[in-house]
């Protein structure tokens, strides 16, 4: 065991340092921190200036003020149109009340700022009408004050259902990212050590597994750190922007998901791409001979996609349930939608056992193929 | 004592080793010798388990070798391999660590050992930066970090300069010192000449001659006299028994019988023997006797 652990560490130490690593760990992290910036820059605003222009407009205030609800509202007065043009254009209102019957703006009117304007409208106007109809202006405010509609859902909570996508698309593509680099890295030590001949002293000293492992763990142990920098970022920016108290319920849960899935997912990856690896010998043989992985990881990437949008699909539910689509399908189901107990249960004893194979599968064609140099060794030999 | 002990291999229909058997003491230097491809790599990798054999043995003192056994010999294998990136003490170190040194006990054998090879200056380089001959000396020191109990070096003198030459022969005279075995191949037949309490010979995967040096020397060296007359009279050897070539003064007698002093009494008789010997060949000239 000891052996395993000297060749991870060396893997952390001499990985771990490089400007590669360093500036892969900055540059996933700001991306990420800024992804989550992003919905704060398009979504509209939620505090909004109307101005009323003429005295009859002044009669929306009240009503204007009392629907706003949520929605930060400041409400400007103007003497006459022409002040209330001038201050759209400017941009210091996003619209006006000219009269106390028509809109200005620039352009269109944003939906949530038209439906209030529209409402205090309708209260103002239906008030003014019944009182002018001869009914006590206060027994009419009475009338109608109306309690709103309390909403209830009977299925699944959708209030989040398009954070939790976005969330889920952000999820697989770093878990992509991670996954595919981190098992070429070590597809490529494996190449490095093969080419070079330094196998061949390592392994007087260590056996084939511990040196495989240890530069499974190493490389992971790097990957690892790099996918808690990109949590710890992307979340520490949605605290920034205050997008954090609009983040779904269980964020915990799917962080903890998101780590457990992938360890799997990349134990799983990186134990194939070092078999792989170890069948050549030099690095230009490296890119053909890994291409069955990077195409399984590439349409497990695909199916995680596609499970990200529609998280409910039978595709998806299926997918989720199998090695290796599991490792990244099954969290971003997770991220995006509610997932039975068994289910989740299920997919992580399958991709262990699948995990378990390769891993074991992949130490076979490892040791049988790493000190074979000079031609590929076809990997119908190595299995044998 | 390390054994070889009847090593058969074959790749496909060819063999690469056809019962090689040799057998090295402690505190012995066994110089490795035979033309390319005649099978010494593929000896000594199966001697360090990163080949197996189809037949045959290797044993230290009667008894099977084992990962453990091997962990702590030194090896340099013919195809020099380093990590290219990474700083020559900490290689040396990871390396003596792999072998079971502790952290600090690998500190500073790594310390010491890059004192002696003169390779504390460069120390803290990756060993891209260095030169071919100072990368050789890293891979020595891999060898050598875990004080190993017994060494295996595959050509371990090729590309080296004469001073280089010199300081890691005194290195594995050292050892040598210390009672560990050191076995190397070499095409440098001069060295393995100085340098080897003995020598084996491989040719086509077969050992066709092994022993001590002078044991050599003097079995291939049979039959074969030097005399030197001065003075006698031109053709007097033509009557010698044997074959006999003659130049100048000296003579040469191939295919002697006996011990040689029916000759003498004649070369006396001839005129004033300076020089009568058996004729010693140099490791060159039985290396070319055995391999052709």
């Amino acid at each position: 065991m000891n052996g395993l652990w000297l060749v991870a560490r060396r893997e952390i130490v001499t990985r771990g340092r490089t400007k590669a690593f360093i500036i892969g760990l900055v540059v996933s992290a700001v991306l990420v921190a800024a992804l989550a910036f992003l919905p704060k820059l398009f979504s509209g605003p939620d505090s909004y200036t109307v101005g009323l222009a003429g005295a009859q407009s002044q009669a929306l205030r009240p009503a204007l003020t009392g629907a706003a609800g949520d929605v930060e509202l400041t409400v400007r007065e103007f003497p006459d149109e022409a002040g209330a043009s001038a201050a759209i254009t400017a941009g210091d209102i996003d619209a006006a009340v000219v009269d106390g019957r028509r809109v200005l703006a620039d352009g269109e009117v944003g939906r949530e700022l038209g439906l209030l304007l529209e409402s205090a409208n309708q209260a103002t106007q239906t008030q003014r009408q019944l009182s002018e109809a001869g009914l006590d202006p206060a027994k009419v405010t009475e009338a109608m004050r109306v309690a709103p509609l309390e909403h209830f859902s009977i299925g699944a909570d959708t209030r989040y259902s398009s954070l939790r996508t976005g969330i889920a698309s952000l999820l697989v593509m770093v878990l992509f990212f991670l996954l595919i680099f981190s098992s070429m890295y070590v597809a490529m030590g494996v190449v490095e050590e093969k080419g070079s001949r330094i196998v061949e002293i390592l392994l007087t000293s260590v056996r084939p597994w511990q040196l495989l492992g240890g530069k499974i763990v190493g490389l992971g142990a790097l990957a690892l750190v790099n996918l808690v920098v990109i949590i710890v970022a992307g979340l520490g920016s949605t605290v920034v922007t205050g997008l954090a108290a609009d983040l779904p319920p269980g964020m915990t849960g799917i962080v903890l998901s998101a780590l457990f899935w992938f360890v799997l997912g990349y134990a799983f990856f990186s134990a194939m791409a070092a078999a792989l690896g170890s069948l050549v010998s030099r690095h230009e043989d490296a890119n053909s001979v890994l291409t069955p992985m990077t195409m399984l990881m590439t349409v497990t990437y695909l199916v995680a996609y596609f499970a990200a949008i529609q998280p409910s699909s039978s595709i998806a539910r299926i997918l989720s349930l199998v090695p290796p689509f599991s490792s990244m399908v099954m969290p971003v189901r997770m991220a995006g939608g509610e997932v039975l107990a068994w289910e989740i249960a299920l997919a992580a004893v399958l991709m262990l056992l699948a995990t378990v194979g390769i891993l074991m599968l992949g130490a076979r064609v490892y040791s049988r193929a790493v000190l074979r140099t000079g031609a590929r060794v076809k990997l119908s030999e190595a299995v044998r | 004592m390390i054994e070889i002990d009847d090593l058969h291999k074959r790749y496909g229909d060819k063999a690469a080793l056809d019962g090689v058997t040799f057998s090295v003491r402690p505190g012995e230097m066994f110089g490795f010798v035979g033309a390319n491809g005649a099978g010494k790599t593929t000896t000594m990798r199966i001697l360090m388990g990163v080949l197996t054999a189809d037949s045959g043995s290797v044993r230290r003192d009667g008894k099977a070798l084992t990962f453990d056994d091997r962990r702590r010999f030194g090896y340099m294998p013919e195809e020099r391999g380093l990590y290219q990136k990474m700083k020559v003490a900490e290689q040396v170190e990871y390396f003596g660590r792999l072998s079971g040194l502790t952290a600090s006990g690998a500190k500073k054998a790594t310390g010491d050992l890059l004192e002696r090879l003169s390779l504390t200056e460069r120390a803290n380089d990756t060993v891209d930066a260095l030169s071919l001959g100072n990368q050789q000396r890293v891979q020595l020191a891999v060898a050598l970090v875990h004080d190993p109990e017994a060494l295996v070096l595959d050509e371990p003198f090729s590309g080296l300069d004469p001073l280089a030459v010199d300081s890691l022969a005194e290195v594995l005279a050292e050892r040598r010192a210390a009672g560990v075995p050191v076995i190397f191949s070499s095409h440098q037949l001069d060295l393995v000449e100085r340098l080897c309490d003995s020598v084996g010979i491989i040719s086509s995967g077969r050992m066709v001659a092994s022993g001590t040096v002078e044991e050599l020397r003097d079995r291939e060296g049979r039959g074969l006299l030097r005399v030197v007359v001065r003075g006698a009279s031109p053709g007097w050897a033509a009557s010698l028994p044997g074959e006999v070539v003659e130049k100048d003064d000296e003579v040469l007698v191939a295919g002697v019988d006996g011990d040689g002093q029916e000759i003498l009494r004649l070369a006396v008789n001839a005129g004033k023997v300076e020089h009568f010997g058996w004729q010693r060949p140099t490791l060159t000239e039985i290396f070319r006797e055995a391999v052709a």
